[in-house]
């Protein structure tokens, strides 16, 4: 176990590294996406990493970490996010649970295709973005006696990005 | 998320550098509108600087262009590096707002 940090006030609850693996707990606030960001990134500081694998890693953790706060938490609750990383041959795997409302991403109506700037529609597009660029995709909706990282009920969201 | 503007010739020219993430557009958004909307003129606006781009930046990139193109002007992008051009190619965002490839191609686009 390393990197355990422990603050209630900013976006990290805690990091820790075990068995290879990154584990955060982050708070209900928007500092958590830039908060957890650099975790992330720093634990895959070692990985050869191109331009557009490392972009692609930081939009899954932004848009997921963003939706479910904006969307599925009530506003300053003690609600809270756990995120385990994964280094994997060829890829990286995220998990994502959180006890927010329930939200499958699959099921979500992918955003109207651009017409004209004048039509054009602004809701859906950060979803539509992760479904687009990762490799696979697996929504459960965990009730109370089925696990978790620690809470239940709670939607587990796991994603996978080719590196 | 820092952002700086200038005229080229009767072109807006708009820089951009640093994240448009949540935490950047917070930052950058009621700027780059104003620099941009009441002006009027055709812009470019280049995102050489920009290291990352998430849905949020998408918005206000679209948002400032229907404002603009309200007032019969256009706007066009350049300098896109790898991780960014990949997310604006995802997004389709190039169907409504044009990606040059230089600054020059990008002023000929709203010429």
């Amino acid at each position: 176990m390393a990197n355990l940090v422990q603050n209630e006030l900013c976006g990290l609850r805690s990091a820790t590294v075990i068995d290879g693996r990154l584990e955060l707990v982050l708070n209900n606030t928007l500092a958590a996406i830039e908060d957890g960001r650099r975790r992330v990134v720093e634990f895959l500081s070692s990985e050869p990493l191109g331009e557009v694998a490392r972009h692609r890693l930081e939009m899954v953790f932004e848009e997921l970490v963003s939706n479910i706060i904006r969307h599925g938490f009530t506003r300053n609750s003690g609600q809270s996010i756990h995120v385990r990383v994964a280094r994997r041959p060829g890829l990286v795997e995220f998990l994502f649970e959180d006890d927010g409302i329930p939200f499958n991403p699959l099921e979500a109506a992918p955003p109207a295709a651009f017409q004209s700037i004048e039509t054009a529609k602004l809701g859906g597009l950060g979803i539509a973005l992760v479904t687009k660029s990762s490799t696979h995709l697996d929504y459960e909706r965990l009730t109370p006696d089925a696990g978790g990282l620690g809470f239940s009920p709670c939607n587990r969201l796991a994603v996978s990005v080719a590196t | 998320m820092e952002m700086r503007h200038d005229n080229v010739g009767e072109v807006r020219r708009v820089v951009l550098v640093g994240r448009l993430d949540t935490a950047g557009v917070d930052v950058v958004e009621t700027k780059f509108g104003a620099a941009i909307v009441p002006n009027g003129k055709n812009t470019i606006v280049d995102l050489s600087g920009v290291t990352f781009l998430a849905s949020m930046g998408i918005r206000m990139l679209i948002s400032t262009t229907r404002a603009l193109s309200r007032k019969g002007s256009k706007l066009v992008m350049f300098g896109a590096g790898p991780g960014v051009q990949d997310v604006i190619e995802t997004a389709a965002l190039t169907e409504i707002i044009p990606l040059a490839a230089s600054e020059n191609e990008a002023l000929e686009l709203v010429a």
